[in-house]
């Protein structure tokens, strides 16, 4: 492929990256909210989660998001023997050079699929999340860059809590979104048990993007228009989780930035040139709802409350 | 931000220039005519400044010019600060200020002044001629503003035309009026003003004085506005009877007639009611005199009025303002039985070197006639067959005017023949005053009212009679019936060519005087009234007070608290078209939730609209106008309009439906 890839060819970019979106909602059909999730934590380069019991397509989620965007990918199923050297790598001594040689662990990859990250002990769980955040690893002194995108899905099952570590509220803001994907509907379901696995398609797709567009993508994103009202919006959302009478503690301001960025990726996604408060209403309970913590008596969860914030703050 | 004067555009600075003239014009035709020409002179330099892009003068120059300006004011007033005056000094600070029109807020102040400007003049005139003026005036003004206030905050780069301007500000106007209206019903009148008008000598319009020389009244003649309106309870008296009393003169000193100043504690003897009276309610015009006009003789009067022993009816205060009182005459009564020595002097003294052939001849009369009755009927004989002729037009008479108009000039009106005929009662001996008012009046037929205008003004003669007490006698109708039939003008001759031209005058006078009863005389009086027909208590002037201000305050506190609750108006018109769609559409039951964005919002409700199609094509612009980049001002525009455009109808829902 001959295109020009330079950041500023916007339109065969924006181009591709409908491609990958469709290729990715042909293989996950009726998921497509939680596929542009996926995408905009991916175009705001920030990490993913998803809650969720097995067997509702996570792995082929993660699979088919790596192979629409082109990189490689890792699967790594946590377990509660674990250690961060399983997933970092490890340093090892080579009597041919005389010297150290670092082996990378399944992290080092575009697309890193991290199954019931809550099954690992809190050690294990707080090296990745240290890798997630820095986009670096750093074993026996020495740092080791990740490469990018670094992109990473994990899950976590909220029902099966027996022998888990479930996240720490201060680690799961490490994830920019967390989101469920949920049971298909019925047809869907049909479809499912009826035709061939969609799954096979896995192993004729071709990749729309390379790490090296979605980069370029990421650099788009960033620059993609905000206007006043919409910030205004944002401002509104953010005050509002802080005064909730329900939640501890609202928002924190890089929450907010986290919010705008994450709009403009949407926005992206969406094909649109600028950025709507629709992106901001569809991104706000997925990174909002993990980052709000509700008082115990108030019954309410964070996503109740993001939802309750977006059906009162009024749309300037 | 201050732009250069010249920089102003030629269409709001005539605008506002054209506002104020407009709104000076009445005050300015009133004021000596120099000053009219500074204020034209000033507007006019202004609107060349604009066109050619000139500097306005410095600092010193104004204040040199506009000091003249006041100098002038002062030395045409002669210093005396009235109404006249003070809006003079109006009139000549705004034309002063066209040379520092050099900004919006100028043209701002200048067309808002204007408004208070031409509002002042009902200080002078109530004429309902002048509400038809106002209206105009404020239509103006109004026009002006917006076009300034098109120049303040629109960016767009056609100014709209003028008419479409006027139709703006008439649609501003009339929806100002309800408010008008209410609260012209509502709001507290006081019995008597709050601050006394300063009284001062009507422009150049003489009612009717206090003093009469022949000749005296001739310039009321000319005069045909109305003098006063009279509406009568029972049937209107027949012309002949329709004398209306106003000053009584005793005082002859050979050229002129004047009061007497009669002791004050000499008031007139009550007049008892009887069985063909008059019940009859005056609208009195402005005449900036005391006295009040009636039938002979009045029985009750309003209560700030005095008789005095002459039945002359005065007020405390000058007549400024219309004014409305009721009276009861009693026709057949009988003034003063007997006649007092002192009043008896008073009324057969004459000045002994004036007049000789006039008391040759009532000392001759006199030997013949014992008998004072038959005297009189002599004298109105002698009027009647001599070549005596009723004329407007007349020669000024000289120092023996009984004289030389009885044997002489034989041509005059009401004065010359009522001064003559006093001359020669009091000459035989026979008390003799002279009364002035009016005399007759137009019956208006639709209106049911009798209309007497200056023009109507008369002087006639009573004359004290043994048995009758004094006795109007009016040698002006032994000469000529017509006139007392008819009126002045009909006997003067106006020429028939202007028959139309009075037709519509007294059709212009039913207008009037329904405007006088209904606006102008809706006095504190009437709305305690009202107030009382609608259930209301009767409030005292501090009671009433007291609840204005508590209206005043709950009103202004719900409109603070409307203002606080309201998110800010926004400045930017794509959003105020919007948020008007958005009102339409909740007024239709589809409007959006309180956190739903426009286009959830849009396609929510898409489907339930005739047209949604456009809908969402609509919201889909506004999205990209107020969310994207601003879009160039022809979208903008486009926008606007399509919104306000955009019929808000609810799709026919089928039946189906209907019934889920």
């Amino acid at each position: 492929m001959n295109k020009p890839s330079t950041a500023r060819s916007g339109a065969p970019l924006a181009e591709d990256l409908a491609r990958a979106r469709a290729t990715v909602n042909e293989i996950i059909v009726d998921k497509g909210e939680v596929i542009d999730l996926a995408f905009s934590a991916l175009l705001a380069g920030g990490h993913l989660l998803i809650e969720d019991l097995p067997g509702v397509g996570k792995t082929t989620l993660a699979q088919a998001l790596s192979l629409a965007v082109g990189g490689d990918w890792q699967r790594i199923q946590f377990t509660s023997d674990m250690l961060p050297a399983d997933i970092l790598g490890v340093s090892m001594f080579r009597r041919e050079g005389e010297q150290f040689e670092f082996r990378p662990g399944p992290i080092f990859a575009n697309v890193v699929l991290a199954d019931e990250i809550n099954r690992a002990t809190p050690r294990t769980q707080s090296a990745l999340l240290e890798a997630m955040a820095e986009g670096q690893v750093t074993v026996d002194g020495r740092t080791h860059e990740l490469p990018r995108p670094f992109y990473v899905i994990a899950t976590q099952n909220p029902l099966d809590l027996t022998g888990t570590y479930p996240l720490p509220d201060s680690q799961l803001d490490r994830f920019l979104l967390r989101t469920r994907i949920g049971y298909p509907s019925a047809a869907e379901e049909r479809r499912l048990l009826t035709e061939p696995d969609r799954r096979n398609l896995l192993k004729d797709m071709e990749p729309s993007l390379d790490p090296g567009r979605v980069m370029e993508l990421i650099g788009l994103a960033g620059e993609l228009h905000v206007s006043e009202p919409v910030l205004d919006y944002i401002q509104a959302l953010v005050a509002a989780t802080r005064s909730h009478p329900a939640v501890k503690a609202g928002l924190s301001p890089r929450a907010a930035l986290a919010l705008i960025q994450t709009a403009r990726a949407h926005a992206l996604v969406m094909q649109q040139d600028f950025c709507l408060p629709d992106n901001v209403r569809t991104i706000f309970p997925a990174l909002a709802g993990h980052r709000l913590q509700p008082v115990a008596e108030s019954g309410m969860d964070g996503d109740a409350v993001a939802a309750e914030i977006l059906e009162t703050t009024p749309v300037p | 931000m201050s732009r250069p004067a010249a920089q102003l555009p030629l269409g709001p600075v005539a605008w506002t220039v054209a506002a104020f003239l407009v709104a000076a014009l009445p005050h300015l035709v009133a004021m000596p005519p120099v000053l009219g020409v500074v204020v034209f002179a000033l507007c006019g330099w202004r609107l060349l400044v604009a066109r050619q892009g000139w500097r306005l003068p410095s600092g010193w120059l104004r204040l040199l010019l506009t000091i003249a300006a006041i100098a002038l004011l002062a030395v045409s007033y002669g210093g005396l600060w009235g109404r006249r005056a003070a809006t003079g000094m109006l009139c000549l600070m705004l034309a002063a200020k066209m040379m520092e029109l050099s900004r919006l807020r100028d043209l701002r102040m200048v067309a808002s002044v204007s408004l208070f400007l031409i509002a002042s003049q009902f200080l002078f005139d109530e004429r309902f001629v002048f509400l038809a003026y106002l209206f105009g005036g404020v239509l103006l003004a109004l026009g002006a503003l917006l076009r300034i206030q098109e120049l303040d905050v629109s960016r767009r780069s056609e100014p709209r035309g003028d008419v479409a301007l006027l139709r703006h500000s008439a649609v501003l106007l009339v929806s100002a009026l309800p408010l008008a209206l209410a609260l012209w019903v509502t709001f507290p009148r006081l019995a008597e003003p709050l601050w006394g008008l300063p009284d001062e000598v009507m422009d150049g319009k003489t009612g009717l004085s206090d003093s009469m020389s022949p000749g005296s009244i001739a310039n009321l003649f000319a005069d045909d506005s109305p003098a006063f309106r009279a509406e009568f309870a029972d049937e209107p008296p027949p012309p002949s009877q329709r004398y209306w009393r106003g000053p009584v003169l005793w005082r002859f000193d050979g050229d002129t007639w004047e009061r007497a100043f009669l002791p004050s504690r000499t008031e007139a003897p009550r007049v008892p009611p009887g069985r063909n009276d008059y019940r009859y309610t005056v609208q009195l015009e402005p005449h900036e005199r005391r006295w009040l006009f009636a039938l002979d003789y009045p029985v009750s009067m309003p209560a700030d009025a005095r008789l005095s022993l002459d039945f002359q009816m005065t007020r405390r205060n000058p007549v400024t303002t219309l004014t409305e009182y009721s009276v009861r005459s009693n026709p057949d009564f009988t003034d003063m039985a007997r006649l007092p020595v002192t009043l008896r002097q008073l009324a057969v003294s004459l000045p002994e070197d004036r007049n000789p052939r006039t008391r040759e001849m009532a000392s001759e009369l006199r030997a013949r006639f014992e008998d004072d009755r038959a005297l009189i009927d002599h004298v109105l004989d002698w009027l009647r067959t001599e070549p005596f002729y009723y004329s407007l037009e007349t020669a000024p008479l000289g120092r023996h005017s009984a004289d030389e108009f009885l044997f002489d000039l034989r041509t005059g009106y009401c004065e010359y023949y009522a001064s003559a005929f006093a001359v020669m009662m009091r000459a035989a001996d026979i008390p003799a005053r002279i009364v002035t008012g009016y005399q007759g009046g137009f019956w208006q037929e639709g209106g049911q009212y009798l209309l007497v205008r200056n023009s109507d003004a008369h002087a006639w003669v009573e004359v004290w009679l043994e048995g009758s007490g004094w006795t109007r006698v009016d040698p002006t109708a032994a000469v000529s019936p017509a006139r007392i039939r008819s009126g002045a003008r009909s006997v003067a001759g106006g020429g028939e060519s202007l028959e139309w031209l009075r037709a519509l005058r007294n059709r212009y006078d039913r207008l009037q005087h329904l405007w006088n009863s209904w606006v102008l005389g809706f006095d504190a009086d009437r709305q305690q009234r009202m107030m009382t027909f609608f259930g209301l208590p009767n409030l005292s002037r501090t009671g009433m007070a007291i609840l204005m201000a508590g209206i005043f305050g709950l009103v202004v506190l719900a409109l603070a608290w409307a203002w606080l609750r309201q998110p800010a108006r926004s400045r930017d018109p794509v959003r105020r078209a919007w948020l008007r769609l958005v009102r339409r559409m909740r007024r239709r039951g589809l409007g959006p939730g309180l956190g739903e964005t426009p286009l959830a919002w849009a396609e929510r409700v898409a489907h339930r609209l005739a047209d949604g199609a456009r809908f969402l094509e609509l919201t889909r612009t506004y999205c990209a106008l107020r969310y994207g980049d601003r879009g160039n001002e022809a979208e903008r525009q486009r926008f606007i309009r399509a919104a306000r455009k955009f019929p808000v109808q609810r799709a026919v829902e089928p039946r189906r439906a209907a019934s889920v």
